[in-house]
């Protein structure tokens, strides 16, 4: 975690954590922020017209990134099986089909349906769609850093687990059984890195994503693929849910569920309380701290056979499923600790009257010099957390911690229905 | 693709209908990145720059060896003017990265850390201090350095750096490569990508409105004879740029005191603003 270094003395990181650690009525966070909330941003979509998709998005701490998405036509390899597999493909597929039914995986279920009804020639001739990791590449620049450099790298891979986890994104790259769409993700931070850049380029990832557009295929089948000139006429890569979603639920599901691309949020912990969005300054105090990439599945309004509540609730619901979860190094751990007055050599004047007695028993110069050795409290103080001394933070997150930051993500109504509601809101151009 | 010059003689017109002493469309905005010290968008016909600056800060001695930017001291013993350039992979037509020890990038800093330099009042600030200007290539249309230096000098007004004058820079080009139509060669001012692919051209930095020539750069052969010629074009688009520029910081003026940031007649004096 290569943040800028952040100028707090140990006095200041304690007062820091036991602020943030307080649980009665609620944390106290520097900005005054309940710990679910999130700081406000600016986001426009469409900024550079030679990209496939493009968006900035602002934080309030005054971080800027923008992600610019192009595509390139590729030759899909062909493997020598290929032919034997295309033979046995109809089988094969069906087959597949009714035992994810079986497993009642309602998630993969229907965002397979809509990526095999998206397609009409699809549907007349049932080829497997798949898609190969290697179709997708993310950058990530970072200014003052060098691109090979383990925060750098860690982020790319980062970003780029949380959009190929559930192998969902690459089969929106097929064209035919030929060719496939090379997608470049280009993110770029444009302000210095004042604070942990990770949530900032996983939510302009996402709407350059939801932004970017490939021109309409107009040749049919296996041909060599041929588009259509118009890029008023280009296909969304995410496709769009109708702009009155009422309509389609009296329907049957026609239209194609909008599923959304990925995104990836910091959670932190302090103490038992589950911090979101943390500023650079608290992040400085993190017991521990975890980003979880959510993707949302297509919207359970649509499959309302299966979920007798969503006709009930007016309001879509997110199906929001786990990607992937991953511990991050806070940069708590690099902090210096604070030194307790017991064996602080500088403090002895300042001790407490109990010890400063048993100090004084013996001659004067004898007790600068063993002050330490006569103390038992010196040694545990060390070792032991001392009330208002700082010590940065050792292991991990906590199972329950974890279980427990996942599920407050996840939950209904929950931080990322939040984020992605905001995100919602952003016109897309 | 080779660009047809032929039928610029027919109407004298060029690929993208402008004549040969004309700008492109230009745009600019100061103050775009809240956490910087100064920074600045600029948009010259399809060529987009966002200009960040960061300082005077103490000299990072890590840092200014770094290959990620290159320095340069202005005015002897005055500040240090650190230029890095990145160029996003997106910026062209077809994506290409660009790694940070692309030498043609690093010349450019190069040049434009001597030339923002020359144009800095850095003995304000003493020798222990950096100004860090960061350029990033949104999307690239040729006249790249050229747009690159008028960024970086719309980012320093932003950030309150003291300058002789606007740091301006324009690129002039020749109608046809070949020696023999000498005669009815024309210059043209402002190339775009196309063009800078086709013909020979020049990047000309000068000091505000003044012919003061801070820096130049020629990559391709051109005729001498014709030299002269596009170098007085780029000079005339230079002062064409820095009225500009300066139009854009007296917009952003005029907004700062509606805004009530700056008093009227306070620290403005000097401009007109009504």
């Amino acid at each position: 975690m290569s943040s800028s270094t952040l100028l707090l003395s140990p006095a200041e990181l304690a007062y820091l954590h036991s602020s943030l650690s307080l649980t009665t009525p609620a944390p106290i966070r520097p900005d005054g922020r309940s710990p679910t909330q999130f700081r406000p941003l600016t986001a426009e979509t469409g900024i550079l017209p030679g990209t496939n998709g493009s968006a900035r998005i602002c934080f309030a701490d005054g971080t800027e990134a923008i992600v610019g998405v192009k595509a390139e036509v590729e030759k899909t390899p062909v493997s020598p099986y290929e032919f034997v597999a295309s033979t046995e493909g109809r089988k094969d597929h069906s087959e597949k089909k009714s035992r994810r039914k079986s497993k009642k995986a309602e998630n993969d279920e229907t965002s397979m349906d809509v990526d095999e009804d998206g397609d009409e020639a699809d549907s007349a001739a049932p080829v497997k769609m798949e898609g190969s990791p290697d179709w997708v590449e993310l950058s990530v620049e970072i200014p003052g850093l060098r691109d090979d450099d383990s925060g750098t790298v860690f982020l790319t891979s980062m970003l780029t687990e949380a959009l190929l986890a559930d192998g969902e994104f690459v089969k929106k790259l097929w064209i035919n059984r030929r060719f496939h769409w090379k997608l470049y993700l280009d993110i770029i931070l444009i302000s210095p890195p004042l604070s942990y850049p990770l949530p900032l380029l996983s939510l302009t990832t996402h709407l350059a994503l939801l932004a970017t557009r490939l021109p309409r295929l107009k040749s049919e089948a296996d041909e060599d693929p041929m588009f259509d000139d118009d890029w008023a006429a280009a296909t969304f890569l995410y496709a769009r849910q109708d702009s009155e979603p009422k309509a389609t639920s009296t329907q049957s599901t026609v239209r194609a569920p909008a599923s959304r691309p990925p995104i990836t949020l910091l959670v932190m912990a302090v103490g038992d309380n589950i911090i979101f969005d943390p500023s650079k300054e608290e992040l400085a105090v993190a017991d521990s701290a975890v980003a979880v990439s959510v993707a949302e599945g297509p919207s359970s309004l649509n499959s309302s056979e299966s979920d007798p509540d969503s006709t009930s609730t007016t309001t879509t619901k997110r199906n929001l499923h786990l990607l992937s979860v991953r511990t991050i190094d806070p940069p708590s751990r690099l902090t210096p600790p604070g030194v307790p007055n017991s064996v602080n050599a500088t403090a002895w004047g300042t001790m407490t009257a109990a010890t400063a007695a048993a100090a004084a028993t013996p001659a004067g110069s004898v007790a600068s010099t063993e002050g330490a050795a006569k103390h038992p409290d010196a040694r545990v103080d060390e070792t032991e957390d001392v009330v208002g001394v700082w010590k940065a933070p050792r292991g991990g997150a906590k199972f329950a911690m974890l279980g427990a930051m996942v599920a407050k993500v996840l939950e209904r109504g929950g931080v990322a229905d939040e984020v992605l509601d905001g995100l919602e809101g952003v016109e897309l151009t | 693709m080779p660009l047809d010059t032929s039928t610029y003689n027919l109407a004298l017109l060029r690929v993208d209908g402008r004549r040969w002493n004309e700008l492109r469309d230009q745009r600019g905005q100061m103050g775009v990145q809240p956490s910087a010290d100064g920074s600045a968008y600029l948009q010259m016909g399809n060529t987009k720059i966002q200009a960040i600056v960061a300082g005077p800060n103490e000299r990072d001695a890590s840092k200014t060896n770094s290959s990620a930017s290159t320095a340069a001291t202005a005015g002897g013993l005055g500040a240090t003017v650190a230029v890095g350039i990145t160029v996003a992979p997106f910026a062209t037509v077809d994506r290409k990265r660009r790694g940070r020890n692309d030498k043609r990038l690093q010349e450019m800093q190069t040049t434009l850390a001597a030339a923002l330099a020359a144009a800095v009042q850095g003995q304000a600030y003493g020798p222990r201090s950096t100004i860090h200007v960061s350029l990033h290539v949104l999307s690239q249309d040729g006249s790249l350095l050229a747009a690159l230096v008028n960024a970086a000098s719309l980012a320093l007004v932003d950030a309150g750096v003291p300058m002789t004058d606007y740091l301006v820079a324009c690129t002039a080009g020749s109608t046809s490569s070949y020696a023999a139509a000498d005669e009815a060669a024309d210059p043209l001012l402002d190339l775009n990508t196309q063009e800078e692919q086709e013909l020979p051209f020049l990047t000309l930095a000068t000091l505000g409105a003044s012919d003061k020539v801070v820096a130049m750069v020629c990559e391709s052969r051109v005729q001498l004879a014709r030299l002269e010629g596009m170098m007085a074009t780029a000079a005339d688009g230079c002062k064409g740029v820095r009225d500009f520029l300066d139009r854009v910081v007296r917009e952003k003026g005029e907004i700062m005191v509606q805004e009530g940031a700056v008093g009227r007649g306070e620290v403005v004096s000097s401009m007109d603003l009504d």
